[in-house]
């Protein structure tokens, strides 16, 4: 019986990045995907996704609402290694280019059930004031290499040094409804 | 949940028609009743009486549930019998619905009709649904455990299963305590009739009793189990019945249910119940308590006087808010149910707590998701609003600091003294102070409030009671009796001191004013309006002795307790001191007597005794108190302290009523005083921070030193204020300010905000001296009342400054108060304020202990709201939670989590996986999805890792075929994993920039970059490759990483020959040495070509890419120089997914490039045809191929050249023609090449960044490793690479390098002659150029392996020549070393060549000097080229390595052919040896000489045998829709004809082949190559005949021929020839 196929659990995960505060930016759209260990695969639905660009609500939230849907299904024989969501938020600057406005990550909530998560979104910062200006001016900030490093451990020495800045908050909901399926 | 639903209302229905049937046929059923033994107590009440009786059956389950609230886990066995009587309706469903339900329902459903109404009528409500409910309700409740529940599950059983009733009814056995039924089975009928008729009389039985219970109101919960029982006796034999039924009687008892019939169904006329009658009854059940407040003597136990709490100073916290009324009602129900009292407090009301809710949950929170999920789903509606900046958003932020306002209140000034005063003055202010002081105390009134405390104390003591605790034990009431009572001592002790201190002032105040009166009197004018009027207030002097009598008594009467303890204890003390003299004087006199005997004996002796324990003294019993001598001394006291009763109460009122006596009535010197007190005036500095900030007006000195201002001052203020200070200014006259005074205010609180601020008094002094000419009496300066100047007095300047500080309020009522986390002065003072802490010191905060030692010392009231926080510090410290043990445990919790012991662990297959995985074992790396289950992991998937682990020692040959190899491999992967061990660590470095893409710091040619870039044309005419991000290898996956190959154009592409073409032979050019590095001139005429058809092309080349066995081809293009330009596409895959850059760089895989030539055949057979259609068919021939590790492109991120084509030897069927055309203009630079070459660009998208940043790590840590050289060498390398680096930091430059062994040595000493093979030496004796060939040529057989596929890109390892020879692999360097190494003992001058290459990049060389020329030979082809070919793949020269110094390149260029080689220039090459450091002659690391054995011809023979046979069988497999045919005889020719091409080294035999091919096999088309290349394994050899393609033909009769020779060299150095061909036969 063991040969037929392996067993494995479920993860669903439904919900949507939902809003963001980003005080000073205006105009964001935000990418996800998700980072997970060896022993989990997708199964169903999309693991990266990109979403539109929001601008801020004329309220007194100042809110970015995005409500853009994740659902995406995995399987995993090993709860190590347990998705995570990276979120990384972009928009342009004052010339227009793209640029970098945070990264984030949490992980897939635990429970099945709703969860509101709120995420704090930081940029890497540069280096030295010189290179922030023409940073700046040439619009190519620092931005990492891959956004799943947010999510990651290896490489965090590397980080030690570097300065971050958080921007905004970001509120993704995701929803996880998990089962155990023994076959 | 419907059938049961049903199945309710069925029992509804046919329970109503049974009670129904109870009523009617009542006579009947007494009879038969009365003849069953069960029925003890058979029904003799009326109807009527029924009726009423039911209704209590229907309101029974109420107060039942209800009662039994408080002893739910008491009644838990009892429970079961109570909700019983559903029971045997549900059961009679059952049976109804079984056996007879047919019958039934026939009868039934005519009786229901009739009956129905006048049922309703009277019973509005299904009662037996009532019944149930307590069961069901129960079943909601949280106590799930109670048999409620298994009653609820047991009749489900019922209905359906016979065995579950047997159960059932055992358990109802075992729930009757005491059968009074004798066990037997009735008969039939009998059991039918208590089937529908038991159930009534037994409730009957059952209700009389509650009933006179709640008349009696009293709670009998003891005798309700009793009565409980019945329905489960019932029930019991009911069960027997229904037994019956199952039985062998069923039938019989089935067939009595006809006659029945009658009993069951009866009619009535509906029954009619006043609502008089009704109501009383009701009057009579319910017990409805009366609203009526309750007098309090019926709360308290008899003769006992309410205590009130609160009155005797105890803190009994707030009560929770309830409704008079509903207290009432509660009251009066309690009185009736519970005759204790004991819920009545001491004063009469309910017992309450002040806050019913506990400080943590006792029950876990019920999850109720549903209704979440529906309250969230609800939308709310909110308004838009428009968002307005409020000032407190700003305040948070904090972005709009000096928002913060403190409002400083300056009222006015008081002088308490002044120079100016005259002595009235001062008395004055001692009046007016004392008067103060008199006021306050009078307003606290503390002789009072301790005289009161003592009341109730004495109270308390007098009731014995604990006023907390009412039931508490004997001796903590003593205890707190004894508690009492010191505390009344102590009470006592203050109240007469306060008392004592009052009657002090009054007199004080009385003396002063006397004095003033006196002073006046005698100075005869007034100075100051103060008046004091002392008033007498009446007292009734009966009431008051009394009271003071009784004082006086309670007093004595306590201080006579108290002495009487005291002598108690006094006495005590005297008996056991007189029990030890007495035990002494026994003792003495004993003594005393033995020396009398002993004087008698010896009466000499007698006067020398002394008697020394003489001194012991009889005690003295105390003194028994006397009564009168206490009385007195009370009396004496009270005397002094306290009003006498006869006494009048005196009260003081100070007024300022006085007049002042005008100044011209006045002395002269008091004129000039009041005259000099008006040219004073005064003003306050305020200071902020130590800074004034602004200051007030100044203003005139009154006459009475009272200065108002009546000023406020607004300070804006960004921080929380460190410091506020007012300065007093006193000016005189125009004279300048003279400062008096600083006064200190306190900073307010945050909760001090303007307007609730109140008018706080600060005093002040000032330490100046002041003597004056007038009145006055100065300052700091003694003077007198007394006219003889005795009791001086010095009095100090000093006033009282009268203000309030406070926080301003902003527009919207928000404080401006700095934030809090600025306020670390503010949270001190805070802290000062509780108590506590001052008094135990700021460390005493972290002792809890000591904490709750001075909380328990100081005896704080727990229930203080006010010292609630603190109680419940003390009450988390102290509850034993934070018990520290002595010891420190590391991992305290491991314990806990072992869940398992470890054997069991290790055998968890699951968990081995997981721990090899984490280990990075290579066959576990990246493994995906470890199963879930043991049982899902195959043994198979260790198998691999396990046999590897055994096979440690073993070698296998299966692989390798030869043995030697199989050592080698073996050991090189050996030495492979402990090198990989040792950086383990350093593997998952990353930098910064790995991590964070980031522009770089701008420097002036960046900028100009960027600025000429925006002048750039954007579509330029010679676009060139730009740089491309870096992607650092992580978070790939398969499919991410592909390999692009850009294929521009190749040259001299060999040609076909007309296969027609008569055999020709071609001027044969044998070479020479020295036409090689020369320009040699074109020995073919071009003569040749005219015999090409015109427009036939020479050859049709396309390129075809195959990595990792994708194929990937270009177009065809024409010509010996075609141009494609094309890219092709490749996708990676790493092994096991694993895109780490250790995994990335050990990826063996190879880029084979292949030119083909495709052939079009026509093979139309009919002539006719060729109108109609095209019939052709595609060859392919191979004709050359490029190989290029991936790891080299890995490392070197992008190759971009042209390459030499390997072709083969031997090319039947084409030949390297020259192109006339081009030959005759551009002769001089095409002769300069060989063979033919390929322009290619190969790079990885997306840019991987190879272990770069690794290598420069670990170059520190190569550092560490051990070296055996002289730490100045050392130093002198790192000095003279740091140099090299400065200067042309793209130039390699090595001084040290690794050996095998992990130790740094110096480069220099791998140099050394050593010996070549002497077989190779004896081919040609005289030529030393073919020698140095042949030399070069083994070298190049020696396979090559990188070290950075062999030790993961790690570091490189160098290994000396014997080593090389014994592994028989190696890399560039250990080839270079080996061929220099042999060129130097040759006698030639040879030096090692450190530079780039293409494609290998950083490579060693070696280079040679020739007679008048230098020769650069690259190690691992064996070809050698000229310094100035431009063909040469060395593109840069780095540094040179002699066996005795290292040169640098510092020469402008670095390309060889723009280079001088001449090292002994010391501007051009920068030696490490030099003058100032001479070469120290160091010892050379590689063995004296190179041992080679003589290779074993018979095992190269064999493993040429069975290399045939695996290629063979592979091309086999590689067609498998195809027959292979192999052609033997061509095999054989074959054969014999590879051992001549090994003797020519692959040259210039083609033309003598290819005659002799053509004589013995004429009739056949031939195509096929032989291949050479050095032996390492098979798999190299299957890859390369793979990758000729030359098993793709499809053509139906094709035959292959396939020829493997092996021609060994000393040392086991194989030169493996394949030769691949086939043949198609010509018609």
């Amino acid at each position: 019986m063991a040969t037929a196929s392996p067993s494995v659990f479920l993860l669903m995960v439904n919900g949507q990045v939902e809003s963001a505060q980003f005080p000073e930016y205006d105009d964001l759209y935000c990418k996800y995907c998700f980072v997970y260990g060896q022993d989990w695969a997708p199964t169903a639905g999309l693991e990266e996704g990109i979403s539109q660009i929001t601008s801020k609500s004329q309220d007194v939230r100042q809110a970015l609402v995005w409500n853009f849907p994740i659902d995406v299904t995995f399987k995993s024989t090993n709860p190590y290694g347990w998705p995570q969501i990276v979120l990384s938020v972009y928009g342009p600057d004052v010339f227009g280019n793209d640029v970098v406005r945070g990264y984030g990550a949490v992980h897939v909530p635990f429970s099945p059930g709703r969860h509101k998560r709120t995420i704090p979104m930081f940029v890497p910062e540069s280096t030295s004031k010189l290179q922030k200006f023409t940073s700046w001016f040439m619009g190519r900030r620092p931005e990492y290499t891959d956004p799943k490093v947010v999510a990651q451990g290896e490489g965090r020495e590397a980080l030690q040094k570097a300065v971050f800045s958080v921007h905004g908050l970001t509120s993704p909901r995701p929803l996880a409804l998990g089962h155990i399926k023994g076959t | 949940m419907n059938p049961r639903e049903e199945k309710v209302k069925i029992i509804t229905e046919e329970f109503i028609e049974n009670d129904e049937d109870a009523d009617m046929g009542r006579q009947k059923r007494n009879s038969k009743v009365r003849r069953q033994p069960r029925k003890k107590q058979p029904p003799t009440a009326l109807p009527k009486e029924m009726v009423s009786e039911e209704s209590h059956l229907g309101n029974q389950p109420e107060p039942v549930q209800e009662e039994p609230k408080t002893h739910l886990l008491s009644m838990t066995v009892r429970r079961g019998p109570r909700s019983l009587p559903p029971i045997p309706s549900t059961s009679r469903t059952g049976f109804a619905e079984f056996s007879m339900r047919g019958r039934m329902r026939e009868k039934l459903q005519a009786a229901r009709s009739k009956a129905e109404s006048a049922l309703l009528q009277e019973i509005p409500t299904p009662r037996p649904r009532r019944l149930r409910s307590p069961s069901k309700k129960e079943l909601e409740t949280e106590f799930g455990t109670e048999p409620g529940k298994e009653v609820e599950s047991t009749q489900q059983e019922i209905d359906s299963r016979s065995y579950s009733r047997v159960k059932f009814r055992d358990s109802a056995r075992k729930i009757k305590p005491k059968p009074q039924v004798p066990p037997g089975f009735p008969s039939p009928e009998e059991a039918y009739n208590f089937f529908t008729f038991s159930f009534d009389p037994e409730p009957e039985e059952s209700e009389e009793k509650p009933k006179a219970r709640h008349r009696a109101g009293t709670n009998q919960e003891e005798e309700e189990g009793e009565e409980e029982e019945p329905p489960a006796r019932g029930r019991g034999k009911e069960m027997d019945e229904e037994e019956l039924l199952n039985g062998d009687d069923a039938e019989d008892f089935l067939l009595g249910l006809d006659h029945m019939a009658d009993d069951f169904v009866a009619v009535r006329p509906a029954d009619y119940e006043s609502i008089h009658d009704r109501l009383q009854m009701e009057t009579e059940m319910f017990f409805i308590p009366s609203r009526q407040t309750v007098p309090t003597y019926k709360k308290l136990p008899e003769n006992v006087q309410p205590r009130f709490l609160e009155d005797e100073g105890l803190y009994t916290g707030v009560r929770p808010e309830v409704a008079r009324t509903n207290q009432n009602i509660m009251e009066n129900r309690l009185l009736m149910q519970d005759p204790e009292r004991r819920w009545f407090g001491d004063d009469g009301r309910i017992l309450a707590l002040p806050n019913p809710i506990k400080p943590f949950p006792s029950r876990r929170p019920v999850l109720t998701q549903e209704q979440s999920i529906k309250a969230e789903l609800e939308t709310l509606y909110k308004k838009a609003v428009k968002y307005v900046h409020s000032s407190q958003h700003m305040i948070r932020s904090g972005d709009h600091p000096g928002n913060f306002q403190l409002d400083i209140d300056i009222s006015g000034l008081i002088f308490t003294h002044h120079p100016c005063f005259s002595r009235e003055h001062v008395l004055a202010a001692k009046l007016a102070q004392l008067y103060d002081q008199y006021l306050a105390r009078h307003q606290r009134n503390k002789a009072k409030f301790l005289t009161d405390k003592l009341q109730a104390l004495r109270n308390a003591v007098q009731t014995g009671v604990d006023p907390e605790k009412p039931h508490s034990s004997l001796d903590t009431i003593q205890k707190t009796i004894n508690e009492y009572k010191s505390e009344i001592r102590q009470t006592r002790k203050f109240r007469d001191a306060e008392q004592e201190k009052d009657r002090t002032l009054l007199k004080t105040i009385i003396k002063v004013w006397k004095e003033m009166k006196s002073l006046r009197e005698f100075q005869r004018f007034t100075n100051t309006p103060l008046k004091l009027v002392l008033r007498k207030e009446k007292v009734d002097q009966k009431a008051d002795e009394e009271a003071y009598e009784a004082e006086i008594q309670a007093e004595i009467s306590e201080l006579l307790e108290e002495h009487t303890e005291e002598y108690a204890q006094k006495m005590e003390e005297y008996r056991t001191s007189l029990h030890q003299w007495k035990a002494w004087r026994k003792a003495q006199r004993a003594k005393k007597k033995k020396r009398k005997q002993a004087a008698e004996d010896h009466p000499d002796n007698e006067i020398e005794e002394p008697h020394p324990e003489e001194d012991l003294v009889k005690p003295t019993p105390p003194e028994p108190t006397d009564r009168a001598v206490i009385e007195h001394e009370v009396r004496e006291r009270a005397a002094q302290s306290r009003r006498r009763p006869w006494e009048p109460t005196l009260v003081p009122e100070l007024s300022l009523a006085g007049s002042v006596t005008p100044s011209d009535q006045c002395p002269r010197a008091e004129v000039s005083r009041r005259e000099d007190v008006k040219k004073r005036s005064v003003y306050l500095k305020v200071l902020f921070n130590n800074k004034e900030v602004s200051r007030t007006v100044s203003r005139p000195l009154g006459a009475d030193f009272r200065v108002h201002f009546g000023q406020i001052f607004n300070l804006q203020i960004v921080n929380w204020p460190e410091s506020l200070t007012l300065q007093v200014y006193e000016t005189i006259g125009h004279s300048s300010p003279t400062l008096l005074a600083e006064v200190f205010l306190p900073i307010p609180e945050t909760t001090v905000v303007t307007g609730r601020a109140p008018i706080e008094e600060v005093e002040f002094s000032s330490n100046q001296h002041v003597t004056l000419d007038h009145e006055g009496v100065g300052s700091g300066v003694p003077f007198s009342f007394e006219a003889d100047g005795s009791n001086q007095l010095i009095l100090m300047t000093s006033g009282k400054v009268s203000h309030s500080v406070a926080w301003a309020v902003g527009e919207n009522g928000i404080p401006l108060i700095p934030p809090l986390s600025q306020q670390n002065i503010g949270f001190r003072s805070a802290l000062k304020r509780a108590d506590a802490i001052s008094s135990i010191g700021t460390s005493g905060l972290t002792d809890m202990k000591k904490l709750a030692k001075w909380a328990a010392e100081s005896k704080l009231d727990p229930n203080d709201p006010n010292n609630a926080p603190l109680m419940q510090l003390i009450s988390v410290a102290t509850s034993g939670e934070s018990y520290v043990p002595d010891f420190f445990r590391l991992e305290q919790l491991q314990q806990e989590f072992n869940f398992v012991s470890d054997q069991e662990l290790n055998r968890s297959k699951r968990f081995r996986l997981l721990h090899l995985r984490s280990q990075e074992v290579p066959e576990f790396r990246n493994y995906k999805q470890v199963p879930v289950y043991d049982r899902e992991i195959m043994e198979k998937v260790f198998q691999d890792y396990e046999k590897r682990l055994r096979d440690r020692s073993v070698i296998e040959t299966k692989e390798h075929i030869d043995t030697h190899r199989a050592i080698v491999a073996k050991y090189l992967q050996q030495v492979r994993e402990s090198v990989i061990n040792r950086f383990l660590i350093a593997k998952q470095y990353f930098l910064l920039a790995d991590m964070i893409v980031e522009e770089e710091v701008p420097n002036i040619s960046i900028l100009g970059l960027s600025l000429f870039k925006l002048a750039e044309q954007k579509r330029p005419l010679r676009p060139r490759r730009k740089g491309r991000k870096k992607v650092t290898a992580q978070n790939l996956s398969d499919g991410d990483i592909k390999l692009l190959v850009n294929i521009v154009r190749a040259y001299d592409i060999p040609v076909r020959k007309l296969a027609m073409s008569k055999f020709q032979q071609p001027s044969k050019s044998s070479r020479m040495f020295s036409e090689k590095r020369a320009a040699s001139p074109s020995t073919h005429s071009p003569t040749h070509n005219a015999d090409y058809p015109l427009g036939q092309v020479l050859v049709r080349p396309f390129v075809e890419v195959s990595f990792q066995r994708t194929v990937c081809h270009t177009t065809t293009a024409e010509g010996p120089n075609p141009s494609w330009n094309e890219e092709l596409e490749l996708p990676f895959k790493a092994p096991n997914g694993d895109y780490s850059t250790a995994s990335l760089q050990s990826v063996k895989d190879i880029v084979f490039i292949n030119i083909f030539d495709e052939v079009l055949h026509d093979v139309l057979e009919d002539d006719r045809e060729r109108g109609s259609g095209i019939h052709t068919r595609i060859e392919r021939h191979w004709l050359g191929c490029v190989k290029i590790p991936f790891s080299t492109i890995y490392f070197q991120a992008r190759i971009d050249g042209t390459f030499k084509i390997d072709i083969p030897p031997v090319l039947l069927g084409y030949n390297k023609e020259r192109n006339m055309i081009l030959e005759r203009g551009f002769d001089s630079v095409r002769s300069l090449s060989e063979g033919s070459y390929i322009t290619l660009f190969i790079t990885i998208e997306p840019q991987l960044v190879p272990g770069e940043s690794i290598r420069e790590k670990m170059s520190n840590m190569l550092k560490k490793f051990e070296s055996q050289e002289d730490e100045k060498l050392l130093q002198a390398t790192e000095k003279f690479q740091a140099e090299c680096a400065l200067k042309f930091p793209n130039r390699q430059c090595l001084t040290t390098v690794i050996d095998i062994s992990g130790k740094t040595v110096f480069i220099t000493r791998y140099l050394k002659p050593l010996n070549p093979p002497q077989e190779l030496l004896n081919v040609y004796p005289n030529n030393l150029q073919a020698t140095a060939e042949l030399v070069a040529r083994y070298v190049s057989l020696i396979p090559f392996l990188p070290d950075t596929v062999s030790f993961g890109g790690i570091c490189d390892l160098w290994s000396t020549s014997d080593q090389f020879l014994d592994l028989l692999a190696g890399d560039e360097e250990e080839h270079a070393v080996l061929l220099c190494n042999y060129f130097l003992s040759l006698g030639k001058k040879a030096w090692l060549l450190m530079g780039n290459a293409i494609p290998e990049g950083p490579t060693a060389y070696v280079l040679t000097w020739e007679q008048g020329h230098y020769l650069i030979w690259n190690p691992c082809s064996g070809h050698f080229y000229g310094q100035f070919d431009t063909f040469c793949p060395l593109k840069n020269v780095g540094c040179l390595i002699g066996p005795d110094n290292i040169w640098f390149n510092i020469q402008r260029y670095d390309s060889p052919l723009r280079i001088n080689f001449d090292v002994t220039k010391p501007k051009l090459w920068k030696s490490f040896f030099s003058r100032s450091l001479p070469y120290p002659g160091l010892s050379s690391v590689q063995p004296e000489e190179l041992i080679y054995q003589r290779s074993d011809k018979a095992a190269a023979a064999e493993l040429q045998d069975r290399i045939e046979k695996i290629l063979k069988e592979k091309i086999m497999d590689w067609r498998p829709r195809h027959l292979t045919r192999w052609n033997r005889y061509c095999t054989s020719t074959l054969r014999h004809f590879l051992p001549l091409l090994e003797k020519s080294q692959g040259e210039d035999v083609e033309d003598d082949h290819r005659a002799e091919l053509l004589k013995q096999l004429g009739d056949y088309r031939f195509s096929g190559f032989p291949l050479h290349m050095p032996y390492s394994e098979v798999k190299p050899l299957i890859d390369a005949v793979y990758s000729t393609g030359v098993h793709n033909i499809n053509v139906p009769n094709v035959e292959f021929a396939l020829a493997v020779y092996i021609h060994p060299y000393p040392k086991n150095v194989l030169s493996v020839w394949i030769y691949v061909a086939s043949l198609i036969r010509n018609r």
